[in-house]
């Protein structure tokens, strides 16, 4: 479903130059969860938005169903990160004034559509009468939890979550991998950076990076 | 998500910067305003007060000399049927209000105490309005047969009630009946008499003669004149035309300047405010970038991303004109008042202005707004949202 072929991408600052990702292949399967997991400054974050079609590769190509993510047309790559990808942010990146049903519905081409999962959904992540809040009046958890709602409303292929539980504490973070891992098991495909052992247990691969370089997959 | 509520959602959050736009839009449109309504009231006023001043042209016969024309009594004459001509000529248009007149000096007058004076008799044709021309209100003295209008002095010599009596060349008594005391301030009419033309050619011998024509032209600073001349001289090339420099030059002078401070100061407002605002836009853009960024990861075009940060510069430009309007034309009617005192009474809200600023604004608060649109379009969002 997803391939990443000899991905390369350097940062440059003055006359330095940093390789966020040198030379990576992945191969990902529908229904995969991986996790990536390595040092700060690792490249973690840079594969997931290149993954996630944010950002443009130096070298190589990000296929998803063979085609190249980058070389797809303005409409189509937009539609690309609209229909197929979902993101969750470990610092949530919610609007600060829309409340939770509008920050979840902002996702959708037509936010009546699809009500009904929305309910579904905040019912089932404990949101159903925090849904006139806003972002300021949410826990963290809560806020972590509307993020990964607005994820996955537009039901992606794939859920890239970087560090979605750096900021909570077990107990949220507890509930959101089970999420995550509700939705892994309802057959959607998950790429998950974290530094925190305990998240990667759901993975069923883990992939290591060094310095930009896969050192295990 | 509907756009419309995004950016009034946004609008409300971010109150302070959307207030300094906002302000900003309402000082441009009330300076735009203000400045309009008064310079269209210092127009009317100028119009007021050239009517009051009466017919600024003079057209004589070529060769009078003016200096003579108030005091001897043998200037040349020309028929007056050449009003007629010049009226009904459809290439003659730089002049209106064609008055034809007959105005000589009178001087043994003997008024009713049998003193002896010199007095200024004139003459006035019916006013001649080109045909073309749709009607317009009478300038000149509209004198009837049998009657007469008596300067200020002379009113002062003869008692209410009694006729106005004058010996004509023919040695008769002639006796008019006094339709008006003219007051003070009528320059040569104050020490003189207005009669009707066909009167006073019959008094003094002079059937279907005048000496001159009294006319309404432009205030003429762009050239007019030199037109007003050549069409005047393309018909009768043995007239002439002067023009009489009157406190509505000095209006005109003023009004001038105003439009010309106002063609200044206009543009100039409306550029340090359109500035203004953009610099603010493009604050709003920098501290919306993470919001932007997970528009983009969301998958929302450049198109969009545009489209929300324009229609907030719209219902700004929008609300701001409307309310600038009111305050402008509060300005307008507040200081118009004190300054234009002929027109003071017709200093209302341009409504047509409304409808202008309603659209004029919104656009420019538009593409003051443009260029930050499209920084936000161009914010790198892996950037924005990234940990690392």
């Amino acid at each position: 479903m997803l391939e990443l072929k000899n991905i390369t991408k350097v940062y440059t600052k003055g006359d330095d130059r940093f390789p966020a990702l040198d030379n990576v292949t992945l191969t990902v399967e529908r229904g995969d969860f991986i996790a990536v997991v390595g040092p700060s400054g690792s490249g973690k974050s840079t594969l997931l938005h290149t993954v996630g079609g944010l950002n443009q590769p130096d070298n190589g190509q990000v296929l998803y169903d063979s085609e190249d993510v980058y070389k797809m047309h303005s409409r189509k790559a937009n539609l690309y990160r609209r229909k197929s990808v979902g993101f969750v942010f470990q610092q949530f990146h919610l609007i600060p004034y829309l409340t939770v049903s509008e920050n979840i519905k902002v996702a959708l081409d037509e936010p009546g559509s699809r009500s009904q999962k929305i309910n579904e959904l905040l019912e089932k992540c404990a949101m159903s009468q925090l849904q006139n809040k806003y972002p300021s009046e949410l826990s963290v958890g809560e806020k972590q939890r509307t993020a990964f709602i607005r994820a996955i409303i537009s039901e992606p292929d794939i859920l890239l979550a970087d560090e979605p539980t750096g900021n909570l504490d077990p107990e949220n973070s507890r509930v959101l991998m089970s999420l995550i891992n509700d939705f892994n098991k309802n057959r959607g495909t998950v790429l998950l950076v974290s530094h925190e052992v305990e998240t990667t247990s759901f993975a069923n691969r883990v992939i290591t990076l060094h310095s930009g370089k896969v050192i295990n997959k | 998500m509907n756009p419309l509520k995004l950016v009034l959602k946004e609008l409300f959050y971010r109150k302070v910067s959307s207030l300094i736009i906002f302000v900003t839009v309402i000082a441009a449109s009330t300076v735009f305003v203000a400045i309009y309504t008064l310079s269209k009231a210092s127009e009317n006023e100028t119009r007021k007060i050239m009517r009051e001043q009466g017919l600024n042209l003079y057209i004589f016969p070529k060769g009078t000399n003016l200096i003579d024309f108030y005091a001897v009594n043998n200037t040349p004459t020309f028929p007056e049927n050449y009003i007629d001509t010049l009226s009904e000529s459809k290439t003659f248009d730089a002049v209106r209000h064609l008055t034809g007149i007959l105005q000589l000096k009178y001087p043994n007058w003997i008024d009713p105490n049998g003193s002896r004076h010199q007095i200024v008799v004139m003459g006035y044709k019916d006013e001649a309005i080109q045909r073309y021309l749709r009607k317009q209100e009478l300038m000149g003295f509209d004198v009837p047969q049998g009657k007469v209008h008596i300067g200020a002095l002379l009113s002062m010599n003869i008692p209410e009630g009694e006729k106005f009596k004058i010996t004509g060349n023919d040695g008769e008594q002639y006796e008019f009946e006094i339709a008006q005391r003219l007051e003070e301030g009528k320059g040569m009419l104050d020490q003189g008499v207005a009669f009707h033309l066909d009167d006073l050619q019959k008094l003094l011998n002079m059937e279907g003669k005048i000496n001159k024509i009294e006319a309404l032209g432009c205030v003429c600073h762009d050239g007019r004149i030199k037109n007003a001349r050549q069409q005047v001289q393309g018909i009768f090339p043995d007239l002439e035309v002067t023009e009489v420099s009157s406190i509505a030059n000095a209006r005109e002078n003023q009004r001038q300047m105003m439009n010309k401070y106002g063609s200044f100061i206009i543009p100039f407002i409306l550029i340090v405010a359109m500035l203004i605002s953009a610099l603010l836009f493009y604050s709003n853009v920098n501290s919306r970038k993470n919001e932007i960024g997970i528009m983009k990861a969301m998958g929302k075009s450049k198109l969009f991303i545009v489209l929300i940060i324009l229609l907030k510069a719209f219902i700004i430009g929008l609300l701001g004109s409307f309310i600038g309007f009111f305050a402008g034309s509060f300005i307008a009617e507040y200081f118009g008042k004190e300054i234009f005192s002929f027109t003071a009474a017709s200093i209302k809200p341009l409504w047509w202005l409304l409808g202008s600023s309603l659209v004029i604004f919104p656009v420019l608060w538009m593409i003051s707004s443009w260029i930050p649109a499209l920084l936000a379009t161009r914010i790198d969002a892996a950037k924005t949202l990234s940990q690392e």
